[in-house]
């Protein structure tokens, strides 16, 4: 009786085995419609490696970083979807596309096993140079190599909700743009009183972190990628968002061959609609359809969201009839996982994010883009 | 006597292909959407059978390459843990007023979520070698090893003196030194609560290899692709991985009852 | 006064003298780590600053202390596992009831009782989640879906112990199927699916604490990862690390007390072997 239900299972097991080896062995050749991007990199070589000669000064040049710490594979990231404009700058200095998986503490970076770690300006760069608690204090010791100055700026934090519910509810997301980006606004006018709300809301980042997070979020919402200044909060670059998903394009690399080809054909409008935001900004929409919304924030609560925390706390989601809850990211359940399910109605992810999620069969519509340049930089000891 | 062999041929008949039926019949309620309609979704995020098959097909060699990397941790870091956990079970069992108390702390460990166990190794292995493969690897084996410890050692112990009635006593008439009782009497009768132990252990290492792999430096392994994909929303991607993990859980069980089967057939 | 010695001696003691020689090993590891790391307790850090974090009244955010923040965060991940733990038992149960009464349906179910331990249960929570639309009914449907195989298999393994010499007494007996179950092979099983319910008490737990680190939100995985990731004193982490060691071992202690309370014929299952 009992050998019979092992036999029973291994046969059953190995049934599953045959069947599932015959699929992958049948048209294992066919792998690999997604690497596109090493054609670019020659030329990029060459034009790295004579700017590499011209600085060849004093110091090590950025380009010469970049080499070696590639070559030494200690270039640092967080991988699950934050790599690619790593990827395009590495490709850009005719490196291999790796990197190490960095934690979410810097410690790689203190203790050498990553010696160009990624910082986001707003949150690890702060806590490499200060010395507040959690920091390291490296003060002016470190340099930055910026994504974009480098020229391979991909836009971060952005508004996104799915294209039905934009359909169905235009008020509701014209008067969520419109009293959010109010928000943005105050809190990039007093960014201190805009540290301390999200402190208050129930950050557990300590608030001296908070309140530098402020200060440099500030930088990233009001300039481009280009480095002039943006006085219309939330709007979308035509260029800085061709250039995204262009970048996009070159380096997402998805094993699923539909959703692959699927991320070549998408175009902006497919990705975005700027109708929604020139409504809000002009102020003309109607009382909302739908009035209890939430939105779920990419990370967990901190200064990096405080547009929202801000015009929740000043009434400015009051003042246009909605009633808004904040939910908080930083799991894997991804923000684009929960606006597309309906568990929640807005969301804020990364450009680069919002195309992957579509290519593989998502419909979401970006509706305002808060970040207008890249807040990524690579972190190196001088 | 005829009757009882068919009959019992019949059963065995029976055991494998029931289950097959109601696979088929599954799979088929999946491929067709019903299975969307019963649970209420879509096939964005519960894609088709076909679907999934057509992603391991085109994705053969990279799979391969992360299924590799998972079944070495959870291999090596199934055979130390065992090793280790059956060495824990002879220090109980020749020491036993001493031993069992340690057993209560390795069976203690075992509680430890591995959630919180695999960043912690990791942290701790940072220096054992400066190419981030190798020490990933090493943090991983560890995770796997310390789960896989824990039911071994447990298990192995009552192997060790859970002794049939009397043999104890016989082998004092024999005058058996505790080296021949050790070999002759403990160690053979440990051999099916071995399996035993390892029956969880193998699934649980499978798992934790997994897990482990989500914290760990460096990119690779089915765990990770698991992960990863369903970060930039790619679930059939995912749906392809998770397969994957499935069937090296199976094999690696399979392989258990095949070696099970024939040490202890070999030992009546 | 002798005989309370032995007892102390014997099972206790020993376990204390076990860690007392962990927590030696732990803190001269701590003072290296120390001596070497800038910040050694994102690696190692000594006993009593996780001690004093615990005991601190400082805030970590807006409104909590380490400790309360802890506390408050176990009580929604041990509720959650706490009802996905009972959903699990009754099916699991009612399973293995059905499997032992049904040929057909043993052979129909039970590898694919097996498969379930496969499935990488933290791969599919997203999934899960997608199905459900809601994050706190998926963490609960998973903490049920982990207890369900072990109280499913342990409880069908103790079906079967029975079958062989109970079975044919209550058949010389000319006893019904109904009593056939319920003045024997009930009764006789309840051990084993004790021993499931035993098992599969610290499961649940890992289980949603394991499950809560996929969004924000309350839970001790939502916290344990937060700090991970550098929202808050990498203490709390340790905190959570201690804690939940330490609920995973009472869980079992507690099954195994409710063990002894159910069946004081608990080792019933040795007179069958």
């Amino acid at each position: 009786m009992r050998f019979s239900k092992k036999t029973m299972a291994a046969m059953l097991a190995a049934a599953m085995i045959v069947s599932a080896f015959s699929a992958c062995g049948s048209s294992s050749g066919s792998a690999g419609t997604t690497t596109a991007a090493a054609a670019t990199s020659a030329a990029a070589t060459t034009a790295a490696a004579a700017a590499g000669s011209s600085d060849s000064g004093a110091a090590m040049s950025d380009s010469d970083r970049i080499i070696s710490a590639a070559q030494a594979g200690k270039v640092g990231n967080w991988g699950l979807g934050n790599e690619y404009e790593i990827f395009a700058l590495l490709t850009k200095y005719g490196q291999e596309n790796k990197f190490l998986s960095q934690a979410f503490d810097m410690d790689g970076f203190d203790d050498d096993s990553i010696t160009l770690a990624s910082a986001m300006t707003y949150n690890e760069l702060g806590l490499v140079q200060n010395s507040y608690e959690g920091g390291y204090g490296y003060g002016d010791s470190v340099g930055i190599i910026d994504m974009n100055n480098e020229g391979v700026a991909m836009l971060e934090d952005n508004l996104f909700c799915t294209k039905a519910f934009a359909e169905a509810n235009p008020n509701t997301v014209k008067a969520f743009i419109s009293a959010s980006m109010k928000g943005w606004k105050y809190a990039c006018e007093n960014p201190e009183e805009a540290a301390q709300i999200v402190f208050e809301a129930g950050s557990s980042v300590s608030s001296d972190h908070q309140a530098y997070m402020a200060s440099e979020v500030k930088k990233l919402v009001e300039t481009d990628t280009t480095g002039s200044t943006v006085t219309d909060y939330g709007k979308m670059d035509e260029a800085a968002m061709q250039q995204t998903l262009d970048l996009a394009k070159q380096y997402i690399s998805l094993d699923d061959s539909t959703a692959a080809e699927k991320l070549q054909a998408l175009t902006l409008d497919d990705i975005r609609s700027t109708a929604y935001w020139t409504d809000a900004m002009a102020g003309s929409f109607d009382a909302p359809e739908k009035t209890d919304v939430s939105i779920q924030l990419k990370w967990l609560p901190q200064a990096q969201f405080m547009g929202y925390f801000v015009a929740k706390a000043k009434g400015y989601y009051d003042e246009v009839g909605l009633n808004v809850t904040i939910v908080s990211g930083g799991g894997d359940i991804g923000e684009t996982t929960a606006v597309n399910n309906g568990t929640v109605d807005f969301g804020v992810t990364w450009v680069s994010n919002l195309i992957s999620a579509n290519a593989g069969g998502m419909d979401l519509l970006e509706i305002a883009q808060v970040y207008q340049r890249s807040g990524l930089v690579l972190v190196y000891k001088k | 006597m005829a009757a009882k062999v068919n009959k019992k041929r019949r059963s065995a008949v029976q055991s494998v292909v029931c289950p097959i039926i109601f696979g088929i019949a599954l799979i088929a309620a999946w491929q067709t959407g019903l299975l969307h309609i019963l649970l209420n979704t879509d096939e964005y995020v519960l894609p088709y059978p076909t679907r999934i098959l057509t992603i391991m097909g085109e994705n053969g060699d990279k799979i391969m390459t992360n299924v590799w990397a998972s079944v070495q941790v959870a291999v090596f870091g199934l055979i130390f843990g065992s090793l280790l956990g059956y060495l824990i079970a002879i220090f109980a069992a020749t020491f036993p007023k001493f031993g069992s108390g340690g057993l209560t702390i390795v069976s203690a460990f075992n509680a430890i979520p591995i959630v919180a166990l695999a960043p912690v190794i990791i942290n701790w292995t940072k220096d054992v070698s400066s190419e981030a493969e190798v020490r990933s690897t090493v943090a991983k084996v560890i995770v796997v090893t310390v789960v896989s410890m824990a039911s071994m050692s447990v298990n192995a112990y009552r192997g060790l003196t859970e002794l049939p009635v009397f043999s104890d006593d016989l082998m004092k008439t024999y005058a058996a030194g505790k080296l021949t009782e050790f070999t002759k009497l403990r160690l053979p009768n440990s051999v099916p609560y071995i399996f035993t132990a390892l029956r969880v252990s193998v699934p649980g290492s499978v798992i934790s290899a997994l897990v482990s792999e989500y914290f760990a430096e460096y990119v690779i392994g089915v765990g990770r692709q698991i992960r990863e994909n369903i970060l930039i929303a790619q679930y059939s991607t995912a749906w392809a991985y998770i397969v994957t993990a499935c069937i090296i859980g199976i094999v690696m069980y399979a392989v258990l009852m095949v070696i099970e089967t024939i040490v202890l057939k070999k030992r009546r | 006064m002798k005989v309370i010695k032995k007892i102390i001696r014997s099972k206790l003691f020993i376990t204390l003298v076990w860690i007392a020689v962990i927590i030696v090993i732990w803190e001269i590891c701590a003072a290296r780590v120390a001596e070497v790391k800038r910040t050694p307790e994102n690696v190692l850090p000594h006993l009593s600053g996780v001690i004093d974090s615990l005991t601190s009244d400082r805030k970590i955010n807006g409104s909590q202390t380490a400790l309360g923040m802890v506390l408050e965060n176990a009580g929604a991940t041990l509720s959650r596992a706490a009802v996905g733990y009972v959903i699990g038992i009754a099916p699991g149960f009612i399973l293995a009831l059905l499997m032992s009464l049904s040929d057909i349906i043993e052979k129909i179910a039970f590898p694919y009782l097996m498969l379930i331990q496969f499935i990488p249960i933290l791969g599919m929570a997203p999934i899960i989640n997608a199905i459900t639309g809601d994050i706190a009914v998926s963490r609960i449907v998973i903490a049920a879906i982990l207890t369900f195989y072990p109280v499913a298999a342990n409880t069908l393994a103790g079906f079967k112990a029975v079958r062989r010499e109970a079975h044919e007494l209550m058949y010389s007996y000319a006893a019904s199927k109904l009593q056939l179950y319920t003045k024997t092979m009930i009764p006789a099983c309840i051990p084993y699916f004790l021993t499931g319910l035993k098992i599969s008490a610290p499961m649940a737990i890992t289980a949603s604490i394991l499950v809560d680190t996929l969004q924000g939100g309350i839970g001790l995985g939502c916290l344990l990862s937060q700090s991970l990731k550098g929202a808050m004193t990498r203490y709390v982490f340790w905190d959570i690390v201690f804690f939940s060691a330490v609920i995973g071992i009472l869980s079992f202690y507690i099954m195994g007390l409710i063990e002894t309370l159910l069946c004081p014929y608990k080792r019933l299952e040795k007179k069958g072997s």
